[in-house]
């Protein structure tokens, strides 16, 4: 199936994949309604964006006490938001921190990859993320490792 | 001739044992489904008792789902002996159903509180539907609800009750809320939370006895004043359905004993969910944690098992959420464990706090309080499971940590924590769609 790949070389925290995440997500121009989330490394010098896998496990899904998360068309996990009730079952079950509440309509979302045209691929001018029929995999672990060395040490430095 | 499943209880590790069955079976079986209740899901009862939903959402399963799956159904009755080794199960008719394997998943149930006055008018629990029906139709707005317990169960149903416009008095008997979900800091920031929301909290009573005051309740304490309520919640606890297994010869202790495939001491008897003591997934000890996750887990190993897979459980995960006024507060793990090293962090003008239990370089247990729409409470909230759930050794991060426990998300990225968790699965294979399942459809 097609997944989010993401190089996070690429990324420049331009955060267009945000506001297009919560715009077609929830209506509303807003990173903290987004469920793609971009990281800043380094002081700000580096980002890598970060987003659902659609896990093999799909733990929210089977999580979900009524039935209410999915597999849709585009092999996403998907919220049904005529089932949710709210419980947050899934927002605890998910490990990789990917599933989000909206107090406004008191239901869960995520990362349904737009049914198959994700928002976030189109917006994202450099190509950190694309949508291709690739393998999912830790696409930013790596990164994040080698920068992360700079930012204990520079607390450490701090302190 | 098809195998013969008996399914005992039709509550969340049933209906999750019922649906691996078809899912993994090679040749069609027969299932027969004994449950006391209709199919519904506890978990969502919270919602419909703030009317957000209707009751028909509730139910897990239609008749028409279950025949749809072959599953033949006897709701309403009641299991009340098991003969292992005449491979039979009695139910309360006097009827037999046989069986070549079975599921033992009949649960747990409200415990009151023993003072007198507990079972009295106007004194309710809320565990099943039957009893959400009654404290639905007795919380009225301006009335006041008095609930007994400041534990999950408690927390699940008040935004509900205030939203349905009562005013709430929340009782527990131990220094503080929430004892076995917080540690001490965290119950002191849901408390003053609470206390902003305009509930009122009294921790540290002892009820003595509850007495009928014309058409109200009195409750009377071992020390300090009465209340006086128009509603009385009891929320003091479970215990596990075990009584009719006693005496079977499937080995017993605090729930039915299970090992890593679900099986008790007799081969073709499982156990699964709130009444199945199985691996707890941090000690390795045997424990009942009679949580959900739990019994969706368990019922899908056991179910699978069944369906003649051969599914090892790793184990299970203590994980606990509960929301007021959207304050969120969250516990996995070992959150409690004193031999654990803890390191913790509080933004109390945030209401933002993180307990993280390292056992060597591990997590092992983790805390997080924080408002439901700070989105970094929910990113975080995932993350601390994960890093529990993986068990991988943090190294130099744990340091990291220490000094910013609320950078927990650069951690779990760095720590590679995905490459970690993306192999795992529950049952070895890819999960399928609830939709084609008895489950929900």
């Amino acid at each position: 199936m097609k997944v989010l790949k993401l190089t996070p070389e690429r990324c420049t925290g331009c955060l267009r994949c945000e506001i297009a995440c919560s715009y077609v997500q929830t209506g509303a121009y807003q990173p903290a309604k987004s469920v793609i989330r971009v990281s800043p490394f380094e002081g700000h010098t580096s980002y890598a964006p970060y987003t659902c896998t659609q896990c093999a496990e799909g733990w929210c899904m089977t999580a979900c006490p009524v039935g209410a998360i999915t597999i849709n068309a585009a092999g996403a996990k998907d919220v049904l938001d005529d089932k949710c009730v709210g419980c947050k079952l899934c927002t605890i079950a998910c490990p990789y921190g990917t599933m989000f509440y909206d107090t406004s309509t008191r239901k869960a979302f995520k990362c349904n990859l737009c049914g198959g045209d994700p928002a976030c691929a189109h917006a994202c001018p450099t190509a950190a993320i694309e949508y291709e029929d690739v393998v999912t995999a830790d696409w930013i672990g790596d990164f994040a490792r080698e920068r992360m060395g700079y930012v204990a040490l520079a607390l450490e430095g701090a302190r | 001739m098809p195998t013969r499943h008996l399914i005992i209880g039709g509550g969340t590790a049933g209906m999750n044992a019922m649906r691996t069955i078809r899912e993994e079976e090679r040749e069609p079986s027969e299932i027969t489904l004994v449950s006391a209740e209709r199919p519904y899901s506890r978990m969502v009862l919270p919602y419909y008792l703030d009317r957000s939903i209707a009751e028909s959402h509730v139910y897990t399963a239609t008749a028409a789902n279950l025949a749809r799956w072959k599953v033949k159904t006897l709701i309403g009755r009641k299991a009340t002996a098991l003969d292992v080794k005449a491979n039979a199960c009695t139910l309360d008719d006097g009827s037999r159903v046989e069986y070549d394997d079975c599921l033992i998943a009949t649960g747990s149930s409200a415990v009151r509180a023993p003072v007198p006055g507990s079972d009295g008018r106007a004194v309710h629990s809320f565990w099943t539907l039957e009893e959400a029906r009654g404290v639905l139709a007795s919380v009225t707005p301006g009335r006041h609800v008095v609930m007994v317990g400041a534990g999950f169960i408690s927390f699940t149903i008040l935004n509900s009750i205030l939203a349905l416009g009562a005013q709430l008095t929340v009782i527990e008997l131990a220094p503080r809320i929430l004892p076995r979900m917080i540690d001490a800091t965290g119950a002191e920031l849901v408390e003053g939370w609470l206390k902003a929301h305009g509930v009122t909290v009294r921790t540290n009573v002892k009820l003595a006895r509850i007495e009928d005051a014309k058409d109200r309740k009195r409750l009377k304490f071992s020390s300090g004043p009465d209340l006086t309520a128009d509603v009385v919640i009891m929320a003091t606890g479970i215990k596990t359905n075990l009584d009719w297994i006693k005496g079977s010869g499937v080995g017993v202790k605090r729930g039915v004993t299970v090992d890593e495939r679900l099986r008790s001491n007799v081969p073709n008897v499982y156990a699964a969910g709130d009444i199945a003591e199985g691996r707890d997934l941090i000690s390795g000890e045997a424990a009942v944690h009679a949580i959900e996750p739990t019994a969706q887990e368990h019922g899908r190993v056991a179910g699978a098992n069944m369906a003649g897979k051969d599914v090892r459980y790793r184990g299970s995960l203590i994980i606990n959420i509960v929301e007021v006024c959207h304050l969120d507060a969250a516990s996995f793990g070992a959150w409690d464990d004193a031999r654990a090293e803890a390191i913790s962090g509080l933004k109390k003008e945030r209401s933002a706090y993180r307990k993280l239990l390292f056992t060597g370089e591990r997590l092992t247990g983790a805390i997080i309080i924080g408002r439901s729409s700070d989105i970094w409470t929910t990113n975080d909230v995932g993350m601390l499971k994960g890093l529990v759930q993986s068990g991988q050794p943090l190294g130099r991060y744990k340091e990291h940590l220490r000094r910013n426990p609320f950078d927990v998300k650069t951690v779990f990225i760095a720590a590679k924590t995905t490459s970690t968790l993306l192999p795992e699965t529950v049952l070895g294979r890819p999960s399928k769609a609830p939709g084609d399942s008895p489950v929900a459809v």
